[in-house]
Formats: structure tokens, sequence, C-alpha cells
């Protein structure tokens, strides 16, 4: 109607503006009367001569109070609702939305696309089409404001952060940062170009070839950190049960934590879970069960991990390549025993280490450190001296004979991986291990 | 020769002269000599802010660089401008000096229950004002919001500062403290509750929020020095902190601050109105009802200033919704302004102008603040200039321009003579002129989607911001020219104020112009309403 905020450029922009219009019309029809009463007021009640004139002792009057702190309690009732409801517009993504990531910094905006295209500075997308961007910065808080597309919203570091729109035109717009951020805040400035579909395709598919040589789209790099971070020992992509979760459908599931409360994973929370996986696990997992990636994955790295199991949707069988490959037998040959074993248990491919510390610290299971030749106590009460025998049948068979106080997580993978021998050399190195 | 001779030694003894010398004066525990302690420093601060504001609309009347040719220069005189009319002026502003000044007079008390606390007080606040300079010599460039993790990351003073700001928050707290068991304890026979001014209703509600809020704003302020010295973490995602936590926890404070700044400014208005109407405060308990409930519900509406930093969308509706509730105590105040004019008999005294100028400040202020508590429209508007001009609506427009109607309405009180009507007239109205010019133009840049805090911007943005560069120096001049001729007439001028020059009622006005020391020859007995204006068969006309 009044049109004040200028040019609409996403569907939802005229709920913004029609909440504005009426909070409008309304503050000025009650600016005007309240003053023009006072006004009024003044000159007819004024001060004539200089002289006083006898005015009427009125103290109050419970009509007119009691009217005056009604009227304005459902005129706040009617602009809370219209404010509400524009703002659900804007907080509401739909399902097929195209996601592109944000990243802030100082002080520039980078875009990745999904197929790996980046772009700094110019954020390209389609007319007509949900487009939502999920945002985080990396030094100090900024903020994504779209005048155009009525929206805003603070971009942090540490989490992520959203907004969305549906472009209704095509043609450059401007983007600012709206959160102080220090020397070159005022040039944060970015250009959103809407294009019609077709070109966007083009535009999106132009020498996305020879960039993807340059960088991995994310969801490729979280795929190959998935391999060499060894996401893959605890796991899996299949539904199968290893010492973690499967990331089969993961992205978006929903469940209960070890302490009873409801959880549901988003990019906030595998961030959290990576970084602190203690802050929250889920039931029925080991409460020490993951290490911390705390400065082994960048920003970029979790943002790529996060992308990849978004695609471990259940529609397609994802496939990795295998981990590391089998160290051959020629380079341990001439070892003694002991150290052959030590090699097999240091061997990644084998993740004795993931689970097991050398030093007694307890992690997954139990510490590998003057376990031979102890005493345990099993889950079911009975007691078994750690020997030849029960360390084999722990490799081979690990759900036989369970600790006391530990988890049955451990993976019966050995059974064919590690021959006699090497189970014989293990133990000789865990003998060493006084 | 002798006719003056014989006048000076015939003068009256008052609290003005009854000591003299400096030292008599930093020694004082008298309230009324404190509550010109605090109002030299402050508007000492004011006029620092106010030069600061003056080099950032200077440089922001042309796109491009102006008079400032960094960036980090001007990100300096912002956060400057808003650190010194925050901590140092607007804060202790009201409450410090005309709080100090008439509550013990208004409830008919010989000072505060603990002068000695409240000359404290203003130590507290000259030592936090001076670690603030010595700040200065490494300028802070965080804006006076501190944010981290920027504020945990620049280079500047900035533990310096927020220590500064951190000690400034004691001197609040006290002063709360000593005006809360005054208004409990020392009450003269017969004031009852129900007998208060407004003014120490509002002070006392003011006081309460100092008490209880500053401790959290120091305790964020702890965190931020622990943060920058010792790498704590708090607020560092990369130590799996939070920096949404700073400000949640600013906000906690610093929203219940804009009631410390407003509330008083309230009372100066309820007592000025009735005052010139001839007619009692119409509505009273409501109007007392109001300033607690705003005191109140200010406590839980801190996250409206988060809307879009990361918050969840159900705290976001919460907070909205309650956001509004404070919108209603505060109309309900303007109705009773507004309805104590109808059928008084009104006369156009300085203080009246800037009491009627406040009841149209405060609508813009309150109405574009609605804008600001609707969700969907604060999204478009948080972090532009709407949000700028909203705020100074509020704190200059209500607080400053409270302060200032307060000096002049109480100036024949607090120094005995009677500045000159034409003169402050014509100051009112530079300053209310160009306070709208500055600020209004603000608004449309806002509605445009200009951001604040910006150093430069895109041209289409010019023309508004050269006329709010004009009306900031016009409103800069009205200031200027209002608070000289208050200083000139209290160092030279000549017209003695009589006793009760408005014939008004309150306590304040029943004892001498200035008053004594002790403020009354004897305790006054109450027995009266404070705004018995009017009779119970007047007709008006």
């Amino acid at each position: 109607m009044l049109g004040l905020l200028g040019q609409q450029g996403s569907d939802f922009a005229h709920k913004v503006d029609y909440a504005h219009d009426v909070v409008t019309i309304l503050s000025v029809i009650c600016t005007v009367a309240i003053v023009g009463v006072m006004l009024y007021f003044a000159v007819i009640y004024r001060q004539r001569d200089g002289q006083d004139h006898d005015t009427p002792r009125i103290e109050g009057n419970s009509t007119l109070e009691i009217i005056w702190t009604v009227f304005p309690t459902l005129v706040c009732i009617w602009v809370a609702w219209l404010g509400y409801d524009s703002f659900v517009a804007l907080r509401t993504p739909p399902a097929n939305a195209m996601e592109i990531n944000v990243t802030g910094r100082k002080w520039a905006w980078d875009f990745t696309y999904k197929n790996g295209k980046k772009t700094t500075g110019e954020l390209v997308v389609p007319v007509d089409e949900p487009v939502k961007l999920v945002m985080t910065a990396k030094d100090v808080l900024h903020s994504f404001f779209v005048p155009v597309m009525r929206t805003k919203a603070d971009v942090i570091p540490g989490r992520y952060t959203y907004e969305w729109f549906r472009p209704i035109q095509t043609g450059d717009f401007q983007v600012f940062c709206t959160e102080y951020c220090g020397n070159e805040h005022s040039r944060m400035l970015a250009r959103l170009k809407v294009l019609p579909k077709a070109e966007f395709e083009r535009w999106l598919a132009d020498d996305s070839e020879a960039r993807k040589l340059a960088s991995l789209k994310p969801s490729d790099r979280g795929k190959e950190l998935y391999v060499s971070k060894q996401c893959v020992t605890c796991h899996s992509l299949d539904g199968s049960q290893r010492v973690g979760p499967s990331w089969l459908k993961i992205f978006g599931k929903e469940g209960k934590l070890a302490d009873g409360t409801a959880y549901k994973v988003d990019e906030n929370y595998i961030r959290e879970s990576i970084l602190q996986p203690q802050a929250k696990v889920v039931q029925g997992y080991p409460a020490m069960g993951m290490p911390s990636y705390q400065g082994q994955l960048s920003d970029d790295d979790i943002t790529g991990l996060i992308e990849f199991m978004k695609t471990i949707d259940g529609t397609q069988k994802v496939e990795v390549a295998p981990a590391l490959p089998k160290k051959s037998a020629a380079s341990t040959a001439g070892m003694t025993p002991a150290d052959r074993g030590k090699a097999l248990v240091n061997d990644t491919s084998n993740l004795c280490a993931t689970c097991h510390s050398i030093d007694g610290s307890a992690m997954v299971g139990p510490s590998f450190k003057g376990l031979y030749g102890r005493k345990e106590k099993l889950a079911d009460g009975t007691e078994v001296t750690v020997d030849e025998a029960y360390i084999k049948e722990s490799i081979y068979k690990p759900m036989a004979k369970i600790v006391q106080g530990y988890g049955p997580v451990m993976p019966a993978m050995y059974e064919g991986k590690l021959s006699e021998q090497d189970v014989a050399d293990i133990t000789e190195y865990l003998k060493t291990l006084k | 020769m002798a006719a003056h001779a014989s006048a000076a030694v015939n003068e009256e003894l008052n609290y003005l002269n009854w000591q003299k010398g400096i030292w008599s004066w930093l020694t004082s525990t008298d309230h009324k000599r404190i509550c010109f302690l605090y109002l030299y420093a402050i508007l000492f601060f004011f006029l620092a802010g106010g030069v600061a504001a003056l080099l950032v609309r200077t440089e922001l009347a042309f796109a491009g660089p102006t008079i400032i040719t960094d960036p980090h220069t001007y990100n300096v005189l912002f956060t400057m401008h808003g650190v010194f009319m925050i901590f140092l002026f607007v804060v202790p502003g009201i409450p410090a000096t005309l709080g100090n000044f008439l509550i013990p007079l208004m409830i008919g008390a010989k000072d505060v229950a603990f002068p000695r606390l409240n000359l404290f007080s203003w130590y507290v606040y000259m030592i936090g004002a001076a670690i603030g300079a010595v700040a200065m010599f490494n300028p802070i460039d965080t804006g006076w919001t501190f944010y981290a993790p920027y504020s945990t990351t620049t280079g500047t003073s900035v533990s310096l500062m927020v220590f500064a700001a951190f000690v400034l928050g004691f001197s609040s707290i006290l002063t709360g403290l000593d005006f809360i068991v005054t208004i409990h304890q020392l009450r003269a026979p017969g004031m009852t509750w129900m007998r208060l001014p407004v003014f120490v209703w509002a002070s006392y509600a003011t006081a309460v929020i100092q008490t209880v809020a500053t401790p959290v704003v120091g305790m964020t302020l702890l965190l931020i020095i622990a943060e920058r010295w010792f790498g704590a973490g708090i607020f560092d995602p990369s130590k799996g902190g939070d920096p949404v936590l700073m400000e949640h926890l600013f906000w906690f404070y610093s929203h219940p601050v804009v009631y410390i700044m407003v509330l008083p400014a309230f009372g100066v208005v309820g007592e000025i109105i009735p005052v010139f109407s001839r007619k009692p405060l119409f509505g009273y308990k409501m109007v007392v009802v109001s300033s607690m409930a705003i005191a109140a519900v200010g406590f839980i509406v801190w996250a409206h200033h988060m809307f879009v930093a990361g918050i969840s969308d159900f705290s976001a509706k919460f907070f909205s919704i309650v956001t509004f509730l404070v919108a209603i105590p505060t109309a309900i105040k303007v109705f009773n302004w507004v309805s104590t004019m109808y059928k008084g008999s009104i006369s156009f005294k300085t203080p009246m102008l800037y009491a009627m100028a406040f009841v149209f400040l405060f609508m813009v202020a309150g109405t574009t603040g609605i804008y600001l508590a609707m969700l969907g429209v604060d999204v478009y508007y948080h972090d532009t200039y709407f949000v700028v001009a909203h705020f100074h609506y509020t704190i200059q427009g209500g607080a400053v321009i409270g302060l200032i109607a307060a000096l002049h309405f109480w100036f024949p009180k607090m120094t005995g003579k009677m500045y000159n009507e034409t003169v402050s007239k014509c100051a009112f109205a530079a300053l209310f002129f160009g306070f709208n010019l500055t600020f209004i133009p603000q608004f449309m840049l806002g509605m445009d989607g200009m951001p604040r805090r910006y150093y430069d911007y895109p041209a289409q943005y010019q023309t508004l911001h050269t006329i709010s560069t004009i009306g900031a120096y016009l409103n800069g001049f009205g200031y200027t020219f209002a608070l000289a001729n208050l200083l000139w007439t209290a160092l030279f001028g000549k017209v003695k104020a009589p006793r009760n020059p408005y014939n008004s009622h309150s306590l304040e006005w029943q004892t001498q112009s200035p008053p004594i020391h002790e403020n009354f020859a004897e305790i006054p007995v109450v027995t009266d309403e404070p705004y018995n204006y009017g009779t119970p068969t007047g007709r008006g006309h």
C-alpha cells in the first residue's frame, strides 16, 4: 500500500510490508490524535492575561482509564500477530529449497554451491526458486541483510544460522553486512544477482569441471574425510551397528540422549558432536566413545562432513573407497613377534588404538597396559585371567566375554583379517606392556 | 556600595554558601552539593560525547571520506559517543543529579540515608571516568555494545574501558541502594507511599533496576577481560564458548538500563505538567503502577535486541510478546499526562514547553518501538538507521529532554536565581527543531535499508544524511545555548528566585531557595496530596 520499504523482491515481502503499513497507519493516527488533543487543550485552556483561572480538581476517571488500558492492549495483540505471522513466513523455508553455504569473514562474503562452485561477493540465484542460505562466520559476528528480500540473520562463528527467500523478479540487488565487524564493515557488501532459471543453470554448470579439480564440492570433501579421518571406524553408511550410530539417514534424525532429553540432528548438532563428542551422547552408546576432532577439522571440513551426511539419505547406496591398504607382509618380515604385534596394533587399518590405550587410560575398551595376566571381572560376574586363549577369543569373538564396565561395542571384524600368527604376535606385544 | 555590603551581610545562609572553598565541595556529604558534583561531571561527558557525535555526523554528511580519512578513527568516534553518552552521561543522568537533589527534599528528609556512601559513589564514578579517560590513549573501536568475539580480539584497550564501565556500575549500584533506603526510611511524618510525588516513585523504580541489573553487566564485563587476558573461552567458539551468550548477558542489563535512563524523565514530566496546568496529576495511582510495571516487565524483554542474532524462533516469539507488555503501561502514562491538561489553567513556561515536547517525542519513540517489537518487521529494521533513530528518540527525546526540562524547572530552587525566559525558549526551539531534523531523516534511511555503524554508504543515501547532519548541528547549538544560559545565570544572574515561583504544592518548594544545609528548619508534617491543585467546585476556563 504505502511502499515505504521500497521494492519487494521476495514472495513474503508483501507480508512484512503489510504489517509495516498497518503499524504505520496506526502510529500516525495515534500520534496525531494524542499530540492534537494536547495542543487543543494547550490552546483552549491556556492561561489568559497571566492570571490563573479556577480549575476543577479531577484526580482520575476509572472508566476512561480502563478504556485506554484495554484499547492499546487489543491493538498490541493485533500488531503482535502481524509481526508473528510475517516472521513465521521468514523462518520457514520449503523443503525443496536450494541450499547455498555462506561464509562471512573480515570482510567478504563467500558462497559455495552444492556442485562445488564458489563465488565471493556475488550471490547468484534463480528466480522463482526458494533459496536457503546456510551461514557461518570465520572470525567475528556478521549479519547478512538483503533489504529487497526483507530478510536478515546474524552470521556467527561456531554455529550455523539460516535465512531463505524466493525471488520474484530478476535483477541485481544490494546485500549489506549489518553487524559491526571492524574497519571495513561498511565495505563488506555483496551483490545478489537473480537470473532466469535457464540462465542460472548455465551459470552454475559453467566451468564447474575446472573448479572441481581445484576444490571438491563439500559433500565429496566430506566423503574423503569420512575415510581419512576414520569416521568409518565407528559409523557405518549402511545402517549396520558399530561403536557409534550409523550415518544412514542420520541428518534430521530424532531421538533421545543418554540423559533422556530429545535431540534432532541438524548442522549445529553435528558440529557440536564432532568438536565436543561428550556434550550430547545418544542413548545406548558409550559416554566416552568418541575423541574430539577439535583442531583436526577445519570449518570447511565440518561443513563437508555435514553435506556428506545429507547425501546418505537412503535413496541410493553410498560407496566409499576401502580404508588404508593393508601393510604387505614383506614389510614386517624379520621383525620380532612383539614388534610385529606392535605394528599390527598401531596399523590404522586394524583400528585397535582407536579404543584401546597403551598408557593405562580408559577409552572405549580396556587399556592394553598391564592387561596380560590381569584378573578381570566379566559382565556376568565371573572372573577370568587374561591369557593367550582369552585374547584370541576376544579378538575373534568380541561379544563372548565382556569385561564389567565396558559396552558390547567392539566390531567382530578380525576373523579373516588377522591370522592366528597375527594374534599370537599381538599377544607377545601385550606381554611387553607392563 | 554600602547598600551592597549590607545586602551581603544579610544574605541568608544556604547550602551553597554556608561553607566555602573547593575543598568544602569535594568533601561535602550534602545531597544537594553532590548533585552539582555529578552535574558538572556528566555535562562534561555530554559535551565530549556530543563533539564525537558531531564529528561522526560531519563525516557522514557526504558519501565517501569527508573529514575522517580512515574507518578506524570513525569507529573509535562512534564508540566514544556511545560509551560517553551511555555510561558517563545518561545512566547517572537524572538519578545522580536531580534524584540526589530532589528525593530528600520531596520526602521531607534532611539528607539521603547514607550521605557518605553518596559522596563515595561520586568518587567511584570519577575513578571510573578517569580509567575511561586513560583508555582513550588507545581508544576502543567495539561500539558501546562490546559484542564478542570482536571485543575479545580487537587490538584496542577494551580491557581498560570495560573495567571503567565495571567501576561506573558500582557507582550506579551505590546510588540506587542509597535511594531505596532513603525512600523507605526517611519519609517525613504523613508522607505516605501514595503521597509520594511521581518523581520519587520513578526514582524508586529506577533504583531497583540499578541495584538488580547492574551486577549482571559487571559480571559480563569481567568475563570479557577474562577472555582477553586468560583466553577463558566463555565467548570463544573455538573453545566451546558462544558469542551469543555475551549478547544475552549484555542485554539482560542493557535493556533494563533503558528504563534507568527514561523512567526518571517520566517522573519529571509527571511533576511539571500538573504545576503548569494547575490540575492534579490525572490517575496518579495508574502512573505509579505503570512505573513499577515497566521496571518489572523490563527485566524479561532483553532478547528483543536479538531477534536475528541466532536465538531460537521460539525465544524470539516469546520475547516479542512480552515486549508488547511494556507498550501498554507506557501508553497509559502518555494518556494521563495529556488528560492532566484538561480544563487546566495552562502557562507556557520553559519547563512546560519541554514537557509537551517530551510527550510528542515520546509518542514517536513509543510508536517506532512497536515496529521493532513486531518480529517480521524487526528482522528488516534490526541494525539499520531506523533503530538508531528510535533509540535517540527514546534516550535523547526522552531521558535527555527530561533532564534539560528538570534543570529548567528546579533551577530556581537549586541556585536561587531565575533565568531569562526568552533566551531559554529560543534555545528550546533550536534544540527541538534540530533534534527532529536530525532523526526523522534517519527513520527514512532505515526504511531504505541503510545499516548502522557504516563509515561510508552508497550514494543513494546522501541527501538524507546531509539533512540529518544539518539537524545535528542545530541540535548541538540548541543544547549549548540552553545550558550556557543556565550556567551564565547560575554564575552571574541577578534575578533572585522566590521560595515557590510556580506556586507548587510539593515539599521541595516549601523551603527557601536555595535550601539551607539540612533542607528544612524543622521536619515538615505532610497532610496533603502532592498535586492538590484546583478546587472541588472549579469549572475551568
